[in-house]
């Protein structure tokens, strides 16, 4: 087996440091580390919790050791700035420059440099050497995009791209650059819709006015070039250059002479050509134009409006303060609904709530018209807050709720007056704000119970930012099997992670959570006890069916969060909407979702602006989203990174 | 019960199909073509119902290849390779790694496989001949996960190809009617789209440059899939029934069978893959009568109990059906003497071996067909790799010379 493995095992061996480094961390500069007591702090509950560090055990295997020692490469030059205070540190200075401690510790910071941590290297990757970029600048329409694209500038409702290939969530989006490729049978999907649109376009003469003029004939070519200029603007969103130009009046031309087809034929196929040109597909360039399409994609999911293109073709999207200007006029406009729904139901995977699956047996009160109204819920709540300009963290511990009548008896609670009215919990409820929501409570949960391990996790992703790294390869993830005679609640089998050293680091930081969460069942119910149905086995058949209860245990924690013991989806809402790293996060999660990519350190100072505009807001989300949006300020091209 | 709902989307399938026509336009190539079939469902396999306990001819045929009963000499079960590079430390969890071993012998790079898939290798020295250079059909679509799950073929680095999981999509790429005057059309406008995606490359950085090179790559495959028609036999293909269910997968999966096998028969291409579940899939399968949880579900969720293993038998016996029915379909077009089916090489694989430990080394998989002399009605105990056999058959069967392949380094013997 080694041998076979040789390619790729040379490759990462470049990237190990060699036997005798190894050796100088563990022997030399590990017991430094030691003494000067860097873990005090740096663990998940210290005060440098934000930045907490994983020592190993006291326990550790000399292995152990020397695999934290190359992890620090993931803390690049402040590993040597930050303890030798050449950048402030609230440890102090625990190192003194120039001492013979701080040539040793230079040294393993040098090698390091010079080691990238394996995880960061794949040995394919196409340009290695090249330091990771941030997603280029260009950016395809999303299929949402699409649908809404089309429907605006061609009055087609079809939702063709509905039926193209599924897209990728990455970094929780499914609108990041890096995952939009056009794989063959995409290209194919583009062209047939292409095709299908720009003959339902003409279908009956020109009903959706796309041609501006009143042709003389179908070798009017005056009227021809405004046509093309006018729909190349709209769908191009820029003025089209003169090849362009050139190359669609000859598409035109051809089409034109041919027999029997005339003038609406031959813009049919410059729709067509148009509908699969990069021009259309891709979101790039920069300048007004560019700055007026990025908004609008932002923030309406959509093409610009004619106002927007006045504007672009004005000049008057240079400054921060036009685009915030048309910003805030965007966000009045009913279309930027359409921004928060997709937003929302990416950040929140509502696609996972109506693809749910529940065995009937434990939810017989489930039904897809249910899955549908837990996302209506959580939409209502999200449109709340925002248009009405209320504290988006209020997101995490409202004390009401908009239900239909199903969810207000799934929640044990009043009926709305009307549909989706709004509803106020009792002052004892434990349930609050998304945590006691059955949209997050369903989409965290298995199809026969709730699955603690997911729930933490996704508090851990999408509402604090953090990634837990996958479980390592070859650890056996069956958790101990269980039967009638020897039940166990989902707390005591997941008891195995802890007990499992391999295991336990990463799901001491996520089970937790989950476990403050186990009085609410898998479809959002509250319940006291863990209920499990033992169905009689084929050799058993005669029996009736069996559920064992037995009693939950719901304390939780946040590890890395002060003061975060709580046994409730309201206790943990209350941390999480008063916690910076949370409140941080909801920014970072709409920079990735308007940017189409993950933040760098270059995107710091933006994110700061924009965190602070958010807090001294008291925490708005249309302030936040327009802070976002000044950051759309034309550029000249960068060969790395880009605006929005 | 379970076996009446299955049989009537079988004969509902079967009558939508046709006789196939005579091979006017493929009788203008040479008179064989071996074919590349490389086919996949999610999960794994519940080993103590799949592998035969005996090896060489005399095997049995178990509880889950029992479908395969009148095939036993045209296939060769294969237990024991090991897929080494799912065990490299790396982002993802067991399912991602071990798909991306398993079809390239890189590792999974956290957004997809790190190389080119088995049957691109392959696709890449023979399929230039051809309309397409490969085809990916898809049949059932619910999985955990993004791409690495989603895809059976990689053309290259973090670059999937998606199957095509709708019949008619498919019908209309392969055999849709076209005239003359639409394929002109077609190659003027997609002569506008590749130059303007040439002229937008040439303003961009290295990274944007790489991501629109693939998209012209696509665009180049549209022109060339235009550019050649069949001429006839399209005209005999009817059109697929509409598919009112969107999750009748044993329907929609013959339906995509039969026109892989159209397209196979008409030489449209020489390598297909075809995936009927994904990997770590979600499927529900009402039609065996388990729909209260997905297929994934299924294999972690008490299964080592003895009704966990029934179900996982029962499941894993329907693919089997499936990748049946498809051997049935080769062999009834004659072809050159003989039928598709002797011209043919399929390669059955499973993510996992068995299912709920996540198992990858010691994967069992068929291989069927008689391409290149394939050896048929054996169960073979390996010692080797996975991507020792790719190797194998890319050099024995189809002569594709690829000289390497991530993780393999000899070739096995036994195979032909």
């Amino acid at each position: 087996m080694m041998r076979r493995l040789f390619p790729i095992l040379i490759l990462a061996a470049l990237a190990l440091p060699a036997q005798d480094d190894e050796r100088f961390f563990s022997t030399t500069l590990y017991p430094i580390f030691q003494q000067k007591n860097c873990r005090a702090c740096h663990n998940d509950d210290g005060v440098a919790a934000p930045t907490r560090v994983h020592f190993p055990p006291d326990t550790a295997t000399t292995a152990q050791i020397e695999n934290f020692g190359r992890g620090l490469a993931l803390l690049g030059k402040l590993l040597l700035e930050k303890p030798t205070l050449r950048t402030p540190h609230t440890g102090g200075r625990l190192i003194v420059p120039g001492s013979p401690e701080d040539a040793l510790l230079t040294r393993w910071v040098d090698y390091l440099k010079e080691h990238p941590y394996i995880a960061e290297a794949h040995p394919n990757r196409p340009d290695a050497s090249a330091a990771p970029a941030p997603a280029g600048r260009l950016r395809r329409l999303t299929h949402s995009q699409y649908n809404n694209t089309v429907r605006d500038l061609l009055g087609d409702q079809t939702q063709p791209a509905n039926l193209f290939p599924q897209e990728d969530f990455v970094h929780g989006f499914k609108n990041q650059a890096e995952a939009q490729s056009v794989a063959p049978l995409l290209a194919e999907a583009y062209s047939a819709a292409a095709e299908r649109l720009a003959r339902s376009a003409f279908r009956g003469g020109d009903t959706n006015r796309l041609i501006p003029c009143q042709p003389a004939g179908p070798a009017d070519a005056a009227c021809r070039d405004q046509f093309i200029r006018r729909f190349g603007l709209r769908a191009f969103r820029r003025p089209l250059t003169a090849g362009e130009l050139r190359r669609y009046t000859t598409l035109f031309d051809r089409e034109a002479r041919a027999p029997g087809a005339g003038f609406l034929p031959a813009a049919q196929i410059v729709v067509e050509a148009m509908l699969q040109a990069p021009g259309f597909l891709y979101l790039t360039g920069s300048g007004s134009y560019a700055a007026a399409a990025r908004l609008s994609y932002f923030l309406w999911d959509t093409m610009p409006d004619e106002e927007l293109f006045r504007a672009a073709a004005a000049g008057e999207l240079a400054t921060p303060a036009q685009l915030e200007r048309q910003a805030r006029r965007l966000l009045r406009d009913p279309k930027a609904r359409q921004f928060l729904d997709e937003f929302a139901s990416q950040w929140l995977r509502f696609d996972r709530v109506t693809n749910t699956v529940r065995d009937r047996r434990a939810y017989s009160q489930y039904t897809p018209e249910l899955g549908v109204a837990m996302t209506e819920e959580t939409r209502r709540l999200i449109h709340h807050l925002a248009w009405n300009n209320l504290d988006f963290t209020t997101l995490f511990n409202a004390d009401y709720a908009f239900l239909n009548t199903e969810l207000a008896s799934l929640y044990d609670v009043p009926k709305p007056v009307e549909e989706f009215g709004l509803v106020k919990f009792p002052p004892e409820s434990d349930r609050a704000g998304l945590l006691g929501q059955a949209t997050f409570l369903t989409l965290t949960s298995k199809p026969e119970e709730t699955a603690p391990t997911a729930r933490g996790l996704f508090i851990r992703e999408q509402f604090l930012c953090q990634q837990v790294p996958n479980p390592p390869p070859g650890v056996n993830a069956v958790l101990p099997p269980f039967d009638e005679k020897r039940p166990l609640t989902n707390r005591d089998r997941l008891l195995e992670h802890v007990v499992n050293p391999t295991c336990a680091t990463c799901h001491n930081l996520i089970d937790p959570i989950g476990y403050g969460l186990e009085k609410f069942d898998g479809i959002g119910r509250r319940r006291d006890k863990q209920g499990i149905i033992f169905s009689p086995t084929r050799a058993d058949r005669n029996r009736s069916t069996n559920t064992v209860e037995l009693d939950i245990n719901n304390t939780g924690r946040v590890a890395g969060l002060p003061n975060s013991d709580f046994s409730s989806p309201k206790q943990l809402g209350q941390i999480l909407a008063a916690s910076p790293a949370c409140q941080q996060c909801v920014v970072k999660q709409l920079f990735r979702y308007a940017f189409g990519r993950r933040e760098t350190p270059d995107d710091r100072a933006l994110l700061d602006q924009a965190f602070a505009a958010f807090r001294d807001s008291g925490f708005r989300l249309q302030e936040l989203v327009v802070s976002l949006s000044r950051a759309a300020v034309p550029k000249e091209p960068r060969p790395q990174g880009s605006g929005l | 019960m379970t076996h009446d709902l299955t049989r009537r989307a079988f004969l509902r399938a079967a009558s939508a199909s046709i006789a196939l026509p005579p091979l006017a336009w493929a009788a203008e190539k040479s008179p064989v073509e071996s074919r590349f079939v490389f086919w996949f469902n999610g999960n794994g396999i519940p080993e103590r119902y799949w592998i035969p306990a005996a090896t060489g001819p005399e095997f049995q045929l178990t509880p889950c290849l029992a479908p395969l009963g009148p095939f036993r000499r045209d296939i060769h079960v294969l237990t024991g390779l090991d897929n080494p590079a799912a065990r490299l430390p790396g982002p993802g969890n067991d399912h991602h790694r071990t798909m991306s071993a398993l079809v390239s012998g890189t590792g999974y790079t956290s957004r997809g496989c790190g190389g080119p898939s088995i049957d691109q290798a392959i696709a890449a020295r023979i399929g230039s001949e051809s309309r397409f250079r490969s085809l990916q059909i898809g049949v059932c679509q619910e999985s955990h996960g993004e791409s690495i799950q989603r895809n059976l073929s990689w053309a290259g680095y973090e670059r999937s190809l998606p199957p095509e999981v709708v019949p008619h999509n498919l019908f209309d790429r392969l055999f849709g009617a076209r005239d003359l005057s639409w394929v002109d059309r077609k190659k003027s406008i997609l002569d506008a789209v590749r130059e303007s995606t040439s002229d937008l490359q040439g303003s961009l950085g290295a990274h944007d440059r790489q991501r629109l090179d693939e998209h012209l790559t696509s665009i180049r495959e549209m022109e060339r899939a235009i550019a050649s028609l069949p001429p006839d036999y399209g005209r005999n293909v009817k059109e697929p029934e509409d598919v009112s269910d969107l999750t009748d997968y044993p329907r929609i999966a013959k339906i995509q069978t039969d026109l892989l096998v159209h397209a196979l028969a008409s030489r449209q291409t020489r390598v297909a893959s075809y995936m009927l579940t994904k990997c770590q899939s979600l499927v529900r399968l009402p039609w065996l009568g388990y729909s209260a949880r997905r297929h994934h579900d299924y294999t972690h969720e008490r299964a080592d109990g003895p009704d966990g293993q029934r179900i996982l038998r029962d499941i894993c016996r329907w693919h089997v059906e499936e990748f049946a029915y498809l051997l049935g379909r080769l062999q009834s077009v004659p072809e050159a003497g003989g039928t598709l089916l002797d011209h043919t090489c399929l390669l059955y694989i499973h993510e996992h071996a068995e299912a709920n430990a996540h198992k990858n080394n010691g994967l069992s998989m068929i291989l069927a067909g008689h391409a290149g002399g394939l050896k048929g009605g054996l169960h073979s105990e390996m010692t080797g790799s996975v991507a020792d056999l790719y190797l194998t058959l890319a050099d024995e069967v189809f002569q594709a010379r690829l000289g390497s392949f991530p993780t393999a380094d000899r070739k096995l013997t036994g195979i032909v």
